[in-house]
């Protein structure tokens, strides 16, 4: 508390160089794509995704099959 | 006798005669009929505990036995579909076919904010969001919505070439693709043949018992995903109950808006609606809206019906869906977090607080949220890779690399793709240039298409001096994502440095339309106008 009342009694001049040139240029940089985050999958997603994994499994299976019994 | 055979299994149903005489003779040799009620009782209890497919065997047992019983059939319909059921207000999804060539939309100049596929006032903070393949902003959580919209500015050409996969993208249409799906996993379920032939099925017969009509509806919509052969039970069962039975409209509503015929669809919904106030009905009825375009429709009725059903998280999340959709950001966190208030353990609420509170630059409070679906369970490649970078950017560098190691080993090919390029951002933070470009690399080489992990392999090169490699990286990367903005303007600068000052001016443009506000983009097309006009 006493530092903020010995600040408040007393102001810092500005100060602006009166001599030289201030330059600022601005220069153009090559960006980035931003990372990504990734969208969770729903739990219906998950289902679906699943069901068709079996699905694919079970048809392989019986494709294997097929032409199993097909050589012999 | 009317005895209808209704598939090559065996299952016939009866008339009530012949049941009947069935029960006579089946009273006379009592041992067997204990066994078979055993049985019964047996399919009876897996069916309770969700055991489908066992309770499936058993029930095709009874009936080669007595191909004539009621219940089991009934008992196997319903084992049947609940196997393959799918919350499918959830898992709809539009295709090609329907976003392309539809006619439902109203207006073909829509006015800014009334339109989910031109959405326009793109708020601030909302161009950071990168974007999925096919141009919309990534979303919390993967779904029907996010997928459907398309963004004005993508032509056809890009429609078209954008993969099916999980990053988003789209069957080529919306019934066929179900249909595939659900088509494969019913005849695989079925060796002997399909369980009950459509083509034979005596439709007036069945729509005239309500107990049996219901189940067989949804055995045809869920199990043999034939709309056409529900549709015409539907229409004969709900004349048989006098259009009283708000469940048989709404099941009209879904056959239609199945086939396309949203208008149709809309008007069984809205009847529907008036006979008894339904949560699914409203989200079907919404759905039609959003397949019409009509965004602040579907937020009308919404507000509405959370009249009767006040705080109703399925109905709010919906509401927080359109705005995301309409690129109005705080409207939709503002529902997100209603529904998480409401639903403490929601995910795609939570997984989109995340999301917004990330790309608003607030990392560690993502961390907390994305920390939460951890806790309760959710364990999968991108819940790790999101973790790890909502860690990299909270600055707790130690969760970093565990959680990508974790994200490494639970991904498929698609999510690789992704992890990957989130890795190469961490090499770059840490100044390891050769780290990033073999990230980078392994992330094209998962997702050939993968536009920004393209652009910063283009800006890596750059900063080797690179300069064709670079420029080859960046058009790639502009002509696959042409909805974004960093490649657009990456090639322009490149131009501009190399002196083809027209090359550089196009595409500058091509920039400014992707992203209107961006400063380095202005600056440098008012360079370029001086230098023209000093011409």
């Amino acid at each position: 508390m006493s530092e903020a009342k010995d600040k408040s009694s007393f102001n810092i001049d500005v100060v602006l160089p009166q001599q030289g040139l201030l330059y600022s240029e601005h220069t153009f940089d090559y960006i980035l794509c931003k990372p990504k985050l990734m969208p969770l999958k729903s739990v219906t997603l998950e289902k679906l995704e699943k069901m068709q994994k079996e699905a694919y499994e079970k048809l392989k299976e019986m494709q294997e099959q097929d032409q199993v019994t097909g050589v012999h | 006798m009317s005895d209808k055979r209704l598939g090559s299994g065996g299952a016939r149903l009866v008339d009530d005669q012949q049941q009947q005489q069935q029960q006579q003779q089946s009273s006379s040799s009592g041992g067997e009929q204990l066994g078979t009620s055993m049985e019964l009782f047996q399919a009876l209890s897996l069916f309770r505990r969700k055991k489908y497919e066992q309770c499936c065997q058993i029930c095709s047992e009874l009936l080669r036995k007595s191909p004539l019983d009621q219940a089991v059939w009934l008992l196997k319909m319903r084992a049947l579909t609940l196997q393959v059921y799918v919350d499918d207000i959830e898992a709809e999804e539009q295709g090609l076919a329907e976003t392309l060539l539809d006619n439902d939309t109203i207006a073909s100049m829509p006015r800014p904010g009334t339109s989910l596929r031109q959405p326009g006032t793109a708020l601030p903070g909302q161009a950071m969001r990168p974007r999925t393949q096919t141009g919309r902003p990534v979303t919390g959580v993967l779904r029907p919505a996010t997928q459907s919209a398309m963004d004005g500015s993508q032509s056809l050409e890009q429609v078209l070439r954008t993969p099916r996969t999980g990053a988003a993208g789209r069957p080529i249409t919306a019934s066929g693709a179900r249909s595939i799906r659900l088509g494969t996993a019913s005849m695989l379920t079925e060796p002997g043949g399909p369980f009950i032939q459509l083509s034979r099925l005596n439709v007036s017969k069945y729509a005239s018992q309500p107990s049996i009509a219901k189940a067989l509806f949804e055995y045809i919509y869920h199990h043999e995903n034939d709309p056409r052969y529900a549709l015409d039970l539907a229409v004969q069962a709900t004349q048989v109950c006098q259009y009283k039975d708000w469940w048989w409209k709404l099941q009209l509503g879904k056959c239609y808006y199945m086939l396309g015929l949203t208008r149709d669809a809309e008007q069984q919904f809205r009847s529907a609606l008036r006979d008894s106030k339904n949560i699914e009905t409203v989200l079907r009825l919404v759905r039609v809206y959003i397949r019409l375009d009509q965004p602040l429709a579907a937020l009308e009725l919404c507000k509405k019906s959370l009249d009767y059903f006040p705080n109703d998280v399925s109905i709010l999340c919906e509401m927080a869906r359109v705005f995301e959709g309409l690129n109005n950001v705080t409207m939709s966190v503002k529902y997100y977090k209603i529904i998480a208030q409401e639903d403490a353990s929601n995910t795609e609420a939570i997984a989109s607080i995340g999301l917004h509170h990330f790309y608003n630059d607030q990392p560690e409070i993502a961390v907390r949220y994305y920390r939460r679906l951890l806790q309760m369970g959710v364990h999968n490649a991108e819940l790790f890779n999101n973790l790890a970078l909502c860690c990299f950017y909270a600055q707790q560098y130690d969760h970093t690399i565990s959680c990508f190691e974790r994200a490494l080993s639970l991904a498929t090919e698609e999510a690789l793709a992704d992890v990957w390029y989130n890795i190469s951002h961490v090499a770059i933070c840490a100044g390891d240039w050769i780290m990033a470009l073999q990230c980078l690399r392994l992330s094209i080489h998962y997702d050939s298409k993968h536009a920004p992990a393209l652009n910063n392999l283009g800006a890596l090169e750059m900063k080797n001096q690179n300069v064709a490699e670079a420029r080859v990286y960046f058009h790639a990367a502009a002509s696959i994502a042409s909805f974004a903005y960093e490649p657009h303007f990456n090639s322009a600068l490149l131009a501009y440095n190399t002196g083809d000052l027209q090359t550089s001016y196009i595409a500058v443009q091509k920039a400014m339309d992707a992203y209107p506000e961006h400063a380095d983009s202005k600056s440098l097309l008012k360079k370029l106008q001086r230098y023209f006009t000093y011409m």
